[in-house]
């Protein structure tokens, strides 16, 4: 029974912290521009998270060994310290966007001058970070980041055509490379590297052996999966409001407008709630990545387990990692387009990271009985394709598009 | 594991895997393995080497000069520390080490540290 209810714990956190600002960008621009047609590359972008999270988890339980270390072992010391270098500055970008997120969401609940509330943002998710247990951050925004679930309802309350959500489920084209930047973008915000760096870490900083094999397909298929259809709702509910009208929702307080289009001040104050926590544990999410990546790499002692002065080199990085990104912030940039950014270099760097944990987690030698069977064998490799077709295609359609703004 | 009987893969096994010390704490990687033996002989692994002042030997060529600049030169037990073969305990999916990280002079950079992050509350 404890099992169970520690399992439905798990699933509930992973849905309330699917959700980061590049979800709530790309969805809702999706939404307005393309209505239901790019539904369809939510779920192929939950179901890579799904298959990539699934692997790192049991890599972690069986192994005992995070991302990194296996990035490092796999794909020898350069192209580790390159997908290094590169997963550094896209979890600077990343934290940076998700911590001005914050700040707006902030702005937008208590009228107070950005500036004032990218500081407080920074500053209160630091000290969150330090002061609670690793168990309990991943709750705390978990749980209260379910708030989210008011789009779920708004998403049914307007009474969308199920024929055409139907038909934007089923893979379909559209020849414009804007449409293809956005499918690149839905995907790639579905399937950020910085989520599994975190749960692999997260994996064993909670200890999981063999035993925790369920937990893991629960939290990665059941949390994932359902996470997933936060941003299917995000893109309904866009489509309905957005669209219609031809708003651009390209400022964060718009997408927040959806919900309160269907439930008045008390949807608009459940998404600002929803929006608040998932954009602010994504942010704790990216910084310990951070740190999670440089020390895995280096070989130094890492983890929340450890405590700040058993881990000194990790706390103060994860820490750097808030003062830059807060930085980064206070010059003024919009967080929206370093989303933007963040979203689009990640799915870039992304096969650096996937193909060392495929390789690891199909290996006999280190997962014994546990390694990927047939079916995880051929979604595994058929999802290298799709993640590399993704990777090449992400910077040219960026630059032809302008950024989805052409 | 990659062992066949008495024979082990040593770039698959050991190269990049981490050192863990006798308390437990992770303590650096095997950057680097040093062999002795002659001409006509077998190499022998004689100690891993670790820290970041052997990262340039592990660069392209072309790269080596500003690896050296970025991460240190490598000065024997200042960036690149060096544990003789007997020092390691059993490799598991770690390399376990028979002695602390302080009397291997490993660990140093958390050493270092550790006194102004324990001023932290609650840290």
């Amino acid at each position: 029974m404890k099992k169970l209810l520690q399992i439905a714990l798990g699933i509930v956190a992973a849905v309330g912290g699917f959700v980061d600002i590049g979800e709530l960008v790309f969805n809702t621009q999706a939404g307005a521009d393309f209505r239901f047609r790019l539904l369809w590359a939510v779920v192929v972008g939950v179901i890579g998270i799904v298959v990539f999270a699934e692997m790192t988890g049991r890599v972690a339980a069986i192994a005992g060994r995070p991302v990194f270390d296996v990035v490092r072992m796999r794909m020898g010391f350069t192209v580790g310290l390159i997908t290094l270098i590169a997963s550094l500055l896209i979890n600077l970008i990343t934290l940076a966007a998700e911590v001005g997120g914050v700040a707006i969401v902030l702005q937008l609940l208590f009228d107070v001058k950005l500036g004032t509330m990218i500081l407080i943002a920074a500053l209160g998710l630091l000290l969150i970070v330090h002061f609670t247990p690793f168990e309990g951050i991943e709750r705390i925004f978990g749980y209260l980041g379910c708030a989210l679930l008011v789009y779920v309802v708004a998403a049914i309350h307007l009474g969308p055509s199920w024929h055409e959500v139907g038909q934007g489920l089923i893979p379909n084209w559209h020849p414009s490379a804007l449409y293809a930047y956005f499918v690149v973008g839905v995907i790639g915000a579905a399937l950020v590297p910085y989520e599994v760096y975190f749960y692999s870490s997260g994996g064993i900083e909670e200890g999981w052996t063999e035993k925790d094999l369920g937990i893991n397909r629960a939290n990665a298929v059941l949390g994932f999966g359902l996470g997933g259809i936060l941003s299917i709702a995000l893109i309904m509910v866009s489509a309905q409001v957005f669209a219609p009208v031809q708003v651009d929702p390209g400022y964060l307080g718009t997408t927040a407008l959806g919900a309160q289009h269907s439930f008045g001040e008390t949807g608009l104050l459940l998404a600002l709630l929803g929006m608040l926590f998932a954009v602010g544990g994504a942010a704790v999410e990216v910084a310990m990545s951070g740190a999670y990546t440089l020390a895995q790499f280096a070989g130094w002692e890492w983890g929340k387990y450890r405590g700040a002065r058993g881990a000194p080199r990790f706390t103060l990085t994860w820490m750097i990692f808030f003062a830059l990104a807060f930085v980064i912030v206070e010059t003024g940039v919009d967080p929206v387009i370093l989303t933007e950014y963040a979203v689009i270099f990640s799915v870039v760097a992304l096969p650096l990271t996937y193909l060392p944990v495929l390789l690891i987690a199909r290996d006999p030698t280190y997962m014994g009985d546990r390694a990927n069977g047939i079916v995880g064998n051929v979604l595994g490799w058929l999802y290298f394709v799709i993640i590399l077709v993704v990777a090449l295609a992400a910077v040219p359609l960026m630059l032809i598009t302008q950024a989805g703004s052409g | 594991m990659a062992e066949q009987q008495d024979r082990m893969d040593l770039v698959y096994r050991v190269l990049d895997d981490q050192l863990v010390d006798v308390e437990g704490r992770r303590c650096g990687r095997a950057d680097d393995l040093e062999f002795e033996g002659d001409l006509g002989k077998p190499p022998v692994l004689h100690a891993i080497l670790s820290g970041s002042g052997v990262w340039y030997r592990r660069l392209p060529l072309r790269l080596r000069p500003i690896g050296e600049r970025i991460f240190g030169s490598g000065v024997l037990g200042r960036d690149e520390i060096r544990i003789p073969w007997e020092q390691v305990d059993h490799l598991d999916t770690v390399i376990h080490l028979k002695a602390k990280a302080r009397d291997l002079g490993l660990g140093k950079g958390d050493d270092r540290l550790s006194p102004a992050i324990a001023k932290l509350p609650r840290s």
